[in-house]
């Protein structure tokens, strides 16, 4: 039922060329910011974008078929004709003769995203989150009343600096300037934990290249 | 003799010495772990806090959204959630959404939870495979699931899994973990829990700590694992360490030198800029 075990170190021989394959295309696609740029790389680049297309294409065709064309082919789901009618009228697009057929199936396809959108954004997006930075904390004791603070100061403050009817002056000047600190502080802490995850990804590599080698347990 | 002082030099220092010193000191960890403490935060507390309230046979969601790139941030929290899930007798429905990869990612996550033997397929647990998506479709998910999915990943149908007896839509499921590197957790928040109030949380990537922090504070997700630290919080709450703990060493001493990075260049930039 599972594919092979992926926690172990394989033991067929297969299953050890692939770990070595993926250990060396790794090294060399690091070649090019532990080194420089270099024919290495660029193999090991073309090789991992050939596969990732391969691995994608098989992926979709695979979902195509278990969740549109089995439930029409054996009559199940017949309405089914529909969306696939419609993703085929995607690929007219190519042509410039029938591009103006995939209209449809976009306008369709933005339509749709945009009600669902749109109908169930301003609850979750809007209303609770003007609630929950108005409501004052019930438990929690000073900390809670802190952070509560801070919120809303910077909820006020950020939303005024948008505020771009009105010039920046009198009691709009320090109140914007706080805003901008805020919404400052907010990109550095996503640009922080973007960092954190770059680096995460690092050490998923690091941890890698010691479980192929046997120095750690894979 | 260059006429370069010191200074000069440390904001001129190849970025490549620093990325090799970097990868070598990312390996030492894991070679000795540290073990430094973790602390937990809210996020990951209510995360397992509701998943501690999972009651045996109640039927949970993993929606597996994260590539193998991701595996660093999002697996330890998967891992330690699955876990949990087992230990609680919940019955588990996974399937995943964004990333063609998802089969290796699950085939990760069962060989991690030894646990999973116990577990008879298509009864206990069951496996949807990679589905392309988008909002509308996490939406039909909500409210009907056969309307998109007729087979499991290995051709059964699931109208044969005893798993799926009563099960078609949000409202059947206890609780759904959506794990992330981008915004189909928000689809989940605003098609399942808002419609559905289907209990919904968050195991994504570091990134996303800041954007679905938003959520947890209004209540609109119950939880949230941040990156690795949040699979290493979970690994602590669950009681069995693994992946996450070991990749937080080296997260850290990834960051001890970063930030010694950061002050040698200032120190540098503001020792010259006096000296003009």
């Amino acid at each position: 039922m599972f594919l092979p075990n992926v926690a172990q170190y394989p033991t067929d021989p297969a299953g050890i060329a692939g770990v070595w394959a993926a250990l060396l295309l790794m090294l060399a696609i690091y070649s090019y910011p532990l080194y420089k740029e270099n024919r290495v790389f660029r193999f090991a680049e073309h090789t991992f974008i050939a596969a990732a297309m391969a691995i994608s294409i098989i992926t979709y065709i695979d979902s195509l078929l278990r969740t549109q064309l089995r439930g029409l082919i054996t009559g199940e789901q017949v309405l089914l004709i529909v969306p696939v009618i419609l993703g085929l009228m995607m690929y007219a697009l190519l042509h410039p003769d029938y591009r103006w057929m995939s209209r449809y199936p976009i306008a369709i396809l933005v339509g749709s995203a945009m009600g669902l959108g749109i109908s169930s954004v301003i609850i979750p997006q809007i209303t609770n989150q003007v609630i929950s930075t108005i409501t004052a904390p019930t438990t929690g004791g000073a900390r809670a009343w802190f952070d509560f603070i801070v919120i809303a100061i910077g909820t006020i403050c950020a939303t005024l600096y948008f505020l771009l009817t009105y010039e920046h002056t009198g009691v709009l000047k320090p109140t914007t300037r706080i805003g901008r600190l805020f919404i400052m502080l907010g990109l550095g802490a996503y640009f922080g934990n973007t960092t954190l995850f770059r680096l995460s990804m690092l050490a998923g590599r690091a941890q890698y290249f010691l479980q192929v080698l046997k120095i750690i347990p894979m | 003799m260059s006429s370069e002082s010191i200074w000069d030099r440390l904001q001129t220092i190849d970025r490549r010495i620093f990325y090799w010193i970097l990868f070598i000191a990312l390996m030492i960890p894991f070679i000795r772990p540290l073990s430094l403490p973790i602390a937990l935060t809210p996020t990951t507390r209510g995360l397992y806090d509701e998943l501690a309230k999972v009651q045996p046979g109640d039927v949970c969601l993993l929606s597996i959204n994260s590539g193998v790139s991701a595996w660093p941030d999002c697996l330890p929290a998967m891992v330690a959630s699955v876990k949990m899930l087992v230990r609680q007798e919940a019955k588990i429905i996974v399937w995943g959404m964004g990333h063609v990869d998802v089969d290796i990612t699950w085939n990760k996550i069962v060989s991690k939870v030894p646990e999973l033997e116990t577990y008879t397929y298509g009864e206990d647990y069951a496996y949807f495979g990679y589905l392309p998506t988008q909002e509308t479709t996490i939406a039909l998910l909500a409210s009907n699931i056969r309307g998109v999915f007729t087979l499991d990943k290995y051709g059964n149908p699931i109208d044969s899994l005893r798993i799926m007896e009563g099960v078609n839509t949000a409202e059947d499921f206890r609780v759904a973990l959506s794990s992330d590197t981008g915004d189909i957790g928000d689809y989940y928040v605003r098609q399942w829990h808002t419609n559905y109030r289907t209990p919904v949380a968050e195991i994504g990537i570091a990134m996303l700590g800041s954007s679905y922090m938003p959520y947890f504070l209004s209540g609109d997700i119950f939880g949230m694992t941040v990156g690795s630290r949040g699979g290493a919080e979970l690994e602590k709450l669950v009681g069995a360490p693994g992946d996450g703990t070991i990749t937080m060493d080296a997260i850290n001493v990834s960051h001890i030198l970063v930030v010694i990075a950061v002050i040698l260049a200032n120190v540098g930039y503001f020792a010259t800029r006096r000296s003009r």
